[in-house]
């Protein structure tokens, strides 16, 4: 792999997604909405927890669905479909810095949106410093992995750009509905909750709720404040569902992940 | 084995499933050769073609392009191709000019000026086009001017002409010319027999998967046989027909009436031509809609397309 050549086809994905307001509104705007309706929750307080930032670090793991998952299913369904890929494929750029350059892209989106709301939870919510920005940048850079990987396998199962919308919807609402940020998981019944544990947001929310708080997010009980080292490992389990995650992903994008069209 | 091969293929097989697309092919390109390679659709052109320029391995059989293997040692090989797809998409919403700008950046040093490149090719008043308002001739060119940017050694050119007006079509073949003169090694596929008569040093005819027939142009016509053809006289049987050059007649039905068919091959027309003659005298024949040619590409395309092998 060759940086330059990835940049450059980078600095061609940020060209595309400048002129595909669609596309702009999937990985800008979205956000941006959630962000404000942080807002609502500005102040509130439940069982002990800041509504606002306690909500926030959850969007932050969800914003990752938009910026990367849903994105990258629908620019490698698209330029496989008109063929765009095949002429990327048919230059001097390896197969892996044509795809890379895309993840790279949308893995930068992520990273400015993830910073933009931290300086907002820790400015206009009251918010903190990171207590570990370390294993924050590690579930983040982790999850990317897994869901750039997901959008890969996705991709070759979605018959056209139109499809993508909808074909996402089903590991968009299993993963988002699973980390416990839109609704509390406590109620359901013990295997539910096991199984949403397993889902690949969960360690990301996971993670990330960890590292910023410096308390431990991984158990469904009150969270107990953990230092620098504790922190790491109260999060074990959350990286050994990367782990497999990864694994799944991996095996999932060789196994459907296509260059060309099927008729072709 | 000639050091000056720029393209070898021996033997290869590839194949969709149970379908085997090219079934044992087999032919070599020269140094500044251009080489074409013609057949109905279906026939595994571009199934070769996109196996040479390293989209594929090769389920069997080996495939050398500089060299070296174009699927494994992609890397290596590439930046000394120059490849025109049948079919591959633009960026709609990009200008012509945006597109060469994009593509010069993955070319690598030493590309070709935009400019230059879209003077090569006619297209530098498209330059503020988006590509999507393009015809499918410009977008051809533009095709073209993509695959030249990095000064290819190897230029593989996949029906480079279709949906151009015959102007552009022209254009095109002089450009590839002079390509060619200036030592550029070209690998073609073509529908239009009059492009690749134009422009091929060498051809190959691919029927269902495999090679029909190869060689110069003048071979490959020279082993189909010149045409000589008349309606069969009234009052003769098919069987009191002569033996021309050692071909016997073939008679088909036209309107109604015996038509009687040789394909000469060896010493041409002309021998053949005056035994016909002597013998119609010799006979008091007249001959209706006597008519004597030489073989055309066309013919031996058809032959090959319905028939399978020619020889």
């Amino acid at each position: 792999m060759n940086l330059p050549n990835m940049l450059a086809v980078a600095r061609l994905d940020l060209m595309l997604l400048w002129r595909n307001r669609t596309a702009l509104f999937t990985v800008v705007g979205m956000p941006v909405l959630f962000a404000g309706m942080l807002a609502l929750f500005k102040g509130e307080e439940a069982a002990g927890m800041d509504m606002a930032l306690y909500t926030g670090t959850g969007y932050l793991a969800f914003f990752l669905v938009f910026a990367v998952f849903m994105n990258l299913v629908s620019v490698f369904t698209a330029r496989r479909e008109d063929l765009t890929l095949k002429r990327l494929r048919g230059g001097m750029l390896s197969d892996a810095e044509v795809l890379g350059g895309s993840v790279l892209v949308a893995g930068a989106f992520y990273l400015v949106q993830a910073l933009v709301l931290l300086v907002l939870l820790g400015t206009a919510l009251g918010g903190r410093f990171p207590a570990n920005p370390l294993l924050m940048a590690a579930g983040l850079a982790a999850g990317t992995a897994v869901f750039a990987l997901l959008a890969f396998a996705l991709s070759g199962l979605t018959p056209n750009a139109d499809m993508a919308q909808l074909t996402v919807v089903p590991i968009m609402f299993l993963s988002m509905a699973g980390s416990g940020v839109m609704f509390p998981l406590d109620g359901l019944p013990e295997a539910v909750q096991q199984a949403a544990g397993t889902l690949p947001l969960t360690p990301v929310v996971e993670t990330i709720r960890t590292g910023y708080f410096g308390q431990d997010f991984t158990a469904a009980s009150t969270p107990a404040d953990v230092g620098f080292l504790d922190s790491w490992a109260a999060c074990a389990r959350s990286f050994a569902v990367f782990g497999v995650w990864l694994y799944l992903g991996i095996w999932s994008a060789r196994r459907w992940f296509r260059w060309e069209p099927r008729h072709a | 084995m000639q050091t000056n091969q720029v393209i070898e293929v021996d033997g290869l097989r590839q194949r969709y499933g149970d379908f085997e697309a090219v079934a044992g092919v087999s032919f070599e390109v020269a140094e500044g050769e251009l080489f074409a390679l013609l057949g109905t659709n279906g026939a595994g052109k571009t199934t070769t073609l996109e196996t040479l320029e390293g989209f594929r391995p090769a389920h069997g059989g080996r495939v050398r392009v500089l060299g070296s293997d174009p699927y494994r040692d992609r890397r290596t090989v590439r930046p000394f191709l120059g490849i025109m797809l049948q079919e591959a998409g633009f960026f709609a919403d990009l200008t012509v000019a945006d597109t060469v700008d994009q593509w010069r950046r993955f070319a690598g040093r030493g590309a070709r000026g935009r400019d230059e490149v879209l003077d090569l090719v006619g297209l530098r008043d498209k330059a503020a086009v988006r590509t999507r308002q393009l015809s499918g001739g410009q977008k051809r060119r533009l095709d073209l001017a993509l695959a030249l940017l990095g000064r290819p050694r190897v230029l593989f050119l996949d029906e480079p002409t279709t949906g151009m007006d015959p102007e552009a079509r022209h254009a095109t073949w002089g450009i590839v010319r002079d390509l060619v003169a200036d030592g550029t090694s070209v690998m073609l596929t073509t529908h239009y027999l009059e492009e690749a008569e134009h422009l091929a040093d060498r051809l190959a005819i691919m029927h269902r998967g495999r090679v029909e027939v190869s060689g110069t142009v003048a071979e490959v016509v020279a082993g189909q046989g010149d045409r000589i053809t008349f309606r069969v006289p009234d009052r003769l049987s098919v069987t009191g027909l002569p033996v021309l050059g050692g071909a016997a007649a073939e008679i088909t039905v036209e309107g109604g009436r015996a038509v009687a068919g040789y394909r000469v091959r060896g010493d041409g027309l002309q021998p053949s031509l005056y035994e016909l003659l002597r013998w119609a005298d010799a006979h008091g024949l007249h001959l209706d809609g006597l008519q004597a040619r030489s073989a055309s590409l066309e013919d031996v395309f058809l032959t090959t397309a319905t028939e399978g092998a020619v020889t």
